[in-house]
């Protein structure tokens, strides 16, 4: 069988916002967003669901690797990308805490750390320890050892009532 | 990179899906969560000409009671969604050979039917086209030859699910349904010892469900890995039984990541049934083992680290089946 790539139109919400998109069966949910849709915050790195700096949130805020998803899979669906946290110009809880913590250096993992920890918070109101190692393994940051991340996650854990 | 080109196809029934299935000219591969496919995809290890996703089709969804304090899990049941349904709080073993895949990222996406039917790995193959140009295809790309163990006449690749060799220790069925009907088998009689062709699924079907039998009184899993988060075993063992003191009934032990099927050891539970869990048929149990593993050679570690760590898994597991009675 001689096979084409079929272009097919498909619609995406991310942040709120809808687009409708050709895309290619070739290009996964990463592809989609940093090209088409043009939100380059999502980052690429190994492309092979081992570092998870190409974390966004699912449509039950969980941590989704956009590298790992066909694109055509999520047709009619809607994520959130590190771009859609703030609100009015005001920062996320997350992002105010990497902030304070010193939670971010060259910041090319930043965004999947982010959405990693907010896919964490989504699940858990009150996340144990187990629980933020748990959401956290799969994504991995070479600069900040991880440990001023867990700061940052236990201090909005602890600010909520 | 993008992915190699090819049709995606997204039935919305299980008959539908099945259909495509029967009447598909070229090669179609079922995809779930994606983790094990669009990564292999990526490496150019699969080029299928239809990607048929299954991940959301109704009939493959849910954990459900059945008959005779069974327990029915769908195929396409995510990972994470199993771990924290309350029908599994039954089954610790299982719960914990769930949360020991790779990392709750992947676990968010990867389904049971895709953890169970995952493809075969091999230090040669799983990796880039570019590396694999260095010595050419193998038996796994129709040459007839494997780079890994060069006397081999099949395809030596290792089976990596976590999952399967807890539920086979736990005695369960798996549902495989085509457009003709539907069969059942018991897991432990899915897999092959070819890497290529490592399950009995024929290409007209898909997995749709699991059952598991009503809950062991003990069992215990031990996954050894090199980091504790996101990585695939070096090998594992699950274990379940009754145990009564040094008396156990109903034993299994079963082995994983270490060959090309989950391997249900015979001896070592003979051994145990026979003279109970003192340290001599621990010892002896152990000592066993060894022989009923075959070839131990490929992905990660050497032949004598693997061997090593047989016999530490299971001493490991039967000692903590001994304590889990205490
Ligand atoms: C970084 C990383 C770490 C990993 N670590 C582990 C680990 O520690 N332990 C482990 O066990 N696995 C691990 N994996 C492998 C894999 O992700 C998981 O096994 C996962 O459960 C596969 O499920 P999936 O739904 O994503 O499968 P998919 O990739 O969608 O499919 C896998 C295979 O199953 C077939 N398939 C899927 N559903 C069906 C069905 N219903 N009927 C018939 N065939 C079907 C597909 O055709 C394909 O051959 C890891 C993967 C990654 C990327
Ligand atoms: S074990 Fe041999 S035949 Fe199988 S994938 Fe590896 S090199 Fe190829
Ligand atoms: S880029 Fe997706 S996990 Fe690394
Ligand atoms: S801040 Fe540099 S990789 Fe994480």
């Amino acid at each position: 069988m001689n096979t084409v790539a079929k272009r097919q139109v498909m619609s995406l919400t991310v942040n709120g916002d809808t687009y409708e998109v050709l895309v290619s069966p070739r290009q996964t949910l990463l592809d989609v967003i940093r090209g088409p849709i043009g939100l380059r915050g999502t980052k690429e790195g190994c492309a092979t669901g081992t570092c998870g700096v190409c974390t966004i949130n699912n449509e039950q805020g969980e941590a989704l690797l956009s590298c790992l998803t066909p694109a055509l899979e999520w047709d009619g669906k809607s994520v959130t990308t590190v771009e859609g946290l703030e609100a009015d110009g005001e920062l996320a809880p997350i992002q105010q805490a990497f902030v304070e913590f010193g939670a971010v250096q060259c910041g090319f993992c930043t965004p999947g750390v982010i959405m990693s920890a907010q896919g964490l918070l989504n699940s858990f109101h009150k996340p144990s320890e187990d629980d933020i190692n748990d959401g956290m393994a799969g994504v991995l940051c070479r600069c900040t050892g991880h440990i001023k991340v867990k700061d940052a996650i236990r201090d909005v854990v602890k600010k909520r009532a | 990179m993008h992915l190699p080109a090819h049709e995606f196809v997204k039935p919305a029934t299980l008959a539908e899906g099945l259909s495509l299935l029967q009447s598909a000219a070229g090669e179609i591969k079922p995809v779930a969560g994606g983790t094990d496919v669009i990564y292999n995809m990526r490496g150019r290890l699969f080029q299928p000409d239809v990607l048929l996703s299954v991940r959301e089709l109704p009939e493959l969804q849910g954990v459900r009671s059945a008959a005779g304090g069974r327990m029915r899990l769908g195929a396409g049941s995510r990972l994470t969604d199993l771990e924290r349904s309350p029908e599994l709080a039954a089954y610790p073993m299982l719960v914990r050979a769930l949360r020991s895949v790779a990392s709750r990222h992947v676990r968010n996406m990867a389904t049971l039917g895709g953890n169970l039917c995952l493809d075969t790995r091999c230090w040669y193959t799983n990796q880039t086209a570019e590396w694999r140009q260095a010595k050419g295809p193998c038996l796994k790309n129709g040459v007839n030859v494997c780079h890994a163990i060069q006397s081999s006449e099949v395809c030596v690749a290792l089976n990596a699910s976590d999952i399967a060799p807890a539920l086979i220790a736990h005695g369960a069925r798996v549902t495989l349904a085509c457009a003709d009907g539907e069969r059942e088998l018991l897991l432990a009689d899915f897999y092959t010892d070819d890497g290529v062709a490592h399950t009995l699924r024929r290409a007209d079907e898909l997995m749709v469900a699991v059952t598991l039998p009503p809950p062991p009184a003990d069992a215990v899993f031990v996954k050894e890995t090199a980091r504790k988060g996101n990585d695939f075993s070096y090998g594992v063992i699950a274990a379940a039984g009754e145990v009564a003191g040094e008396l156990v009934t109903g034993l299994t032990l079963v082995m994983g990541s270490l060959t090309t099927r989950p391997v249900s050891l015979v001896e070592p539970v003979r051994l145990i049934a026979t003279q109970g869990l003192t340290d001599t048929a621990i010892a002896a149990a152990a000592a066993a083992t060894r022989e009923e593993l075959g070839a131990l050679t490929n992905l990660y570690t050497p032949a004598a680290y693997k061997s090593t760590l047989a016999r530490a898994l299971v001493t490991e597991a039967l000692q903590r089946l001994r304590g889990a009675a205490a």
